[in-house]
């Protein structure tokens, strides 16, 4: 028999009696009259910096403004005019290291947590964690009080990969000292799109 | 009497300034849990939800377990199954044999510090990186972690500042540990872009899917994976739930129970390969899992998802460090894990425990820790790993109390200790002296008193 | 009602004061209370380290013992704690087990099944409350910090307030071991002492004359660890020590 086959044997015989799968409707979880609102204050306490875009604003000048000294952006977005350099036409995923700014798309937010579900749309998924500073726009009108309302509308592409992102990379491995920007990037901006 | 724990707890203890930062360090964590904790009303709701669906998900395994591997398959994935450490490591080597992989980055994983992984390919020529942060740290120190979400807490910044000086030639003196994270990251990032292979470990695998799930803070288990042409996640077959439903439950627990976060910074779900790279692969590993999983008493361990929230908060891990401990994973959960283990090689950790219980309700899955432990003692003679010494005194404390004349007897004379010396009742035979100033025994017990009384009316 | 006063061996020989507080203070509530004569130990030592089997004898006849009662009522919530939740489990498979749900902590038993609201004695002094852990998370006598109750409540803090003159505190960490736990208090020497001097170090921090709680093995054990700091030179020696009873039947 195959290590499978044993295993799942093994498995298969392990438990006399069987438990129920529990109903999970009556959680009853925390939901929050304006999501958005919360949002934004839970994106901010977890480090993130929050800007409300307007209708009609231009994204480009706003990344412009929050990144003065940045020289290369990294985006694979139409809207994204002042990118250097696309994610889905580089070579490898390498040649987008030390980008100052990447600029990705997150579907949707979830208000208890701050977190952002971004799927891959890009061919280099890299660009949402090695570039040093991150901007990730989200449609202010998509927002979730909490995980269990959110979980069931994560999709995926054909790439298989989706990441809930909230905020800086951060550790606190030394000492138990916090520290924004670990591995990833070092700075997340939440750019809130109107419809 | 002396238990290797008791041993090596004692050590620690020598040094009182160090052994009290680590208790207030550890109990920080947890408070930081608690008040986490208390913002989501339906937090004990959450916990028993979470228990529910572990006991559901352990008790149908084989479909659960087939169901994922299946899924996974169907998204591209060549999934693996390993018996034991020894399969899960040649299994790993020939993956990477088989792409010409001379160096792999990975992001942290209790299952390849289990099946002793990294020294194993390092001894066929591969290279491998820690890139958590703590791991690099306690890998570069030659060390083994000390906990198991917070691998290198147990350092000081000046001790990571005087290695990273040594081995990344960081500005001498500078141990500012934001400095420090920085010189960690500029090395790991070249880590991240040259070697060829990336593995992540698993928080959970959902079976409806297929994907593997991993919460990080740093994005290191993204880095690993996002650069390198291929991917290998491993995971222990516990840390299988059937799907996202489920999913939502844990993962608003996990992090607010680990690091008293709302959620980690990442919670990343992979389904397969990304495009153009080489196919993903999935190990699952058993290791004694399905043998556990039939021991009716000691099943419940299973539950847990590795928060650490048991070590945070008991008073015995924080006032003894992770390595009192003889199994690789220190605290509650790491007594009841080694027992599960090899009880003959761990019984030495069986004594680490006041069964004061506060492990059981941090629990974000609700196993059931100090009540195992209680059970091990029991089953320690089964295994010939019982205290002798313990063993008399108990036996003799029964003969004393099955017997109402014995007791009585003895009872009515207690007194008498008061005239012992006290050099004689303090020595070091005595171990309760060793900690406390004997008490004085009344000249006469409360039964024999209202004996007395009694009569009198 | 009848109730039989359970006092556990080491209440028996060490601690008679705490007994017979407990015996007055339901008297003179007026509950019939009888001790009865043969009583030694609930075998929860034996049981926590490992022999449960030499617990088995003595519970069977603390089960005979108590037959005839409606209510077991101790002074010692570990003792409490051991009848009602492991009993069952040790001599309830071929043995009546009785005794496991009548068995009440004597705070549990003032507080839930007399509803004491007024008591007539004094303690002018201000008291720090030692919560002990099988009190809080076996029966339940308080929330633990841990457990996220939507109310929190402490059943030993509503007895203490009822009397006279006295100011209840709680230490930081108020839930957290003191570090007896039976025989692990002599296996694990050195973390037990040091679990100890922390929670005699926090109780002290609060100011308090006295350290009161609901069962005497920690408070022995506190006790024992302050007397040993004393002789060492450390302070700890002007705090005493008093069972939550004593303070309730102070006066009488």
């Amino acid at each position: 028999m195959s290590s499978r086959e044993n295993i799942l044997e093994r498995c298969r015989n392990a438990f006399n009696e069987t438990y129920e799968r529990p109903n999970l409707d009556d959680i009853n979880p925390l939901t929050f009259k304006d999501p958005l609102q919360q949002f934004q204050a839970t994106s901010e306490a977890m480090g993130s910096r929050v800007i409300n875009v307007k209708p009609g604003e231009d994204v480009n000048s706003i990344i412009r403004d929050v990144y003065p000294d940045a020289m290369t952006f990294a985006s694979a977005l139409p809207e994204i005019t002042i990118a250097t350099i696309n994610p889905d036409t580089v070579e490898s995923a390498k040649d987008l290291n030390k980008t100052d700014v990447g600029i990705i798309r997150g579907e949707f937010g979830v208000a208890e947590n701050g977190c952002i579900w971004v799927k891959q749309t890009m061919k280099e998924r890299a660009v949402c964690f090695i570039c040093e500073n991150l901007v990730i726009m989200v449609p202010g009108s998509k927002m979730f009080s909490n995980m269990h309302e959110a979980y069931p509308h994560i999709t995926f592409n054909e790439n298989g990969y989706g990441v809930f992102i909230c905020g800086p990379s951060k550790t606190a491995d030394i000492a138990q000292v916090l520290v924004t920007g670990a591995q990833a990037a070092r700075s997340v901006a939440v750019f809130i799109m109107p419809e | 009497m002396s238990t290797s724990h008791a041993k090596a707890a004692e050590k620690f203890l020598r040094d009182q300034e160090y052994a009290k930062w680590h208790d207030n360090t550890f109990f920080g964590v947890r408070v930081k849990r608690d008040i986490m904790a208390r913002e989501v009303p339906e937090w004990e709701t959450l916990r028993e939800k979470a228990s529910q669906i572990k006991m559901h998900t352990l008790s149908h395994l084989d479909k659960y377990l087939s169901q994922f591997a299946d899924n996974a398959e169907k998204n591209g994935v060549i999934v693996h199954w390993a018996e034991d450490a020894d399969e899960f490591n040649e299994t790993v080597l020939s993956i990477l044999k088989e792409n010409d992989v001379r160096k792999m980055v990975k992001s942290k994983s209790m299952l390849t510090e289990e099946c002793e992984m990294n020294p194993y390919l390092e001894r066929h020529g591969i290279e491998v990186v820690e890139t958590d942060l703590g791991e690099r740290i306690i890998q570069l120190l030659g060390q083994k972690p000390s906990h198991i979400v917070m691998p290198a807490t147990h350092l000081s910044n000046d001790e990571v500042g005087d290695l990273f000086e040594e081995v990344l030639g960081s500005d001498k003196g500078n141990h500012d540990p934001t400095y420090l994270t920085y010189c960690a990251r500029l090395s790991l990032r070249n880590q991240f872009l040259t070697a060829q292979a990336g593995m992540t470990g698993a928080n959970f695998g959902v079976a409806a899917t297929g994907d593997i799930v991993v919460c990080t803070n740093e994005g290191n288990a993204d880095m690993s994976t996002s650069c390198p042409d291929l991917q290998i996640s491993v995971i222990g077959l516990e840390k299988i739930i059937p799907d996202y439903e489920c999913l939502a439950v844990f993962q608003r627990l996990l992090a607010r129970s680990a690091t008293g976060q709302p959620t980690t910074v990442f919670t990343s779900h992979f389904l397969k390969n990304r495009p153009g790279a080489k196919p993903m692969h999935i190990i699952i590993v058993d290791n004694g899992r399905s043998r556990w999983l039939a021991d009716e008493k000691h099943r419940q361990t299973l539950k847990c998802i590795r928060c650490g929230a048991c070590m945070n908060t008991c008073p015995v891990y924080r006032r003894s460090g992770g390595y009192s401990y003889s199994y690789f994973i220190p605290g509650p959960l790491g007594i009841n894990l080694g027992m599960l283990r090899d009880p003959k090689e761990y019984s030495g950790n069986m004594s680490a425990c006041s069964l004061c219980l506060t492990c059981q309700n941090v629990c974000p899955a609700k196993v059931n820790l100090a009540d195992q432990i209680y059970m091990w003692r029991q089953q320690l003679p089964d295994f010939g790993t019982e205290n002798r010494q313990k063993e008399m005194i108990c036996k003799a404390m029964t003969k004393v109390m099955d017997s109402d004349t014995l007791y009585n007897k003895l009872t009515s004379m207690a007194h008498l200790a008061n005239g012992v010396p006290g050099f004689l009742i303090n020595s070091s035979l005595n171990p309760w002296a060793k900690e406390h100033k004997m008490m004085k025994f009344p000249p006469r017990p409360f039964h024999s008193i209202i004996k007395d009384m009694d009569k009198q009316k | 009602m009848k109730v039989g006063l359970f006092i556990p061996c080491y209440v028996d020989a060490i601690y008679p004061n705490v007994a017979m507080a407990t015996y007055k203070l339901l008297r003179s509530l007026g509950v019939d209370v009888t001790y009865p004569q043969g009583q030694t130990c609930c075998g929860q030592p034996m049981a926590n380290a490992g022999f449960e089997s030499e617990a088995i004898p003595l519970a069977r006849k603390m089960e005979d013992m108590f037959k005839g009662y409606d209510y077991v009522v101790a002074p010692s919530v570990s003792c409490t704690a051991f009848l009602r939740i492991n009993y069952p489990d040790l001599i309830g498979k071929d043995h009546k087990c009785s005794i496991a749900s009548k068995a009440m902590d004597v705070v549990e038993f003032l507080h839930d099944v007399l509803k004491v609201k007024s008591l007539p004695s004094k303690f002018p002094h201000r008291v720090s409350l030692h919560n002990s852990c099988h009190g809080v998370r076996e029966l339940h006598l308080s929330s633990p910090k841990e457990i996220m109750t939507p109310t929190p409540f402490n059943k030993i803090r509503d007895l203490l307030e009822l009397v006279e003159g006295i100011e209840v505190v709680e230490p930081e960490r108020p839930d957290e071991c003191c570090g007896f736990g039976g025989m692990f208090s002599i296996e694990e020497t050195a973390v037990s002492g040091e679990m100890g001097k922390s929670k005699l170090q926090r109780h002290i921090n609060t100011g308090a004359e006295y350290i009161t709680g609901p069962d005497s093995s920690c408070l022995m054990h506190l006790a024992g660890v302050a007397a040993k700091e004393k002789a060492k030179g450390a302070n700890g020696d002007d705090i005493r020590f008093i069972h939550v009873v004593e303070i309730l039947a102070a006066g009488l």
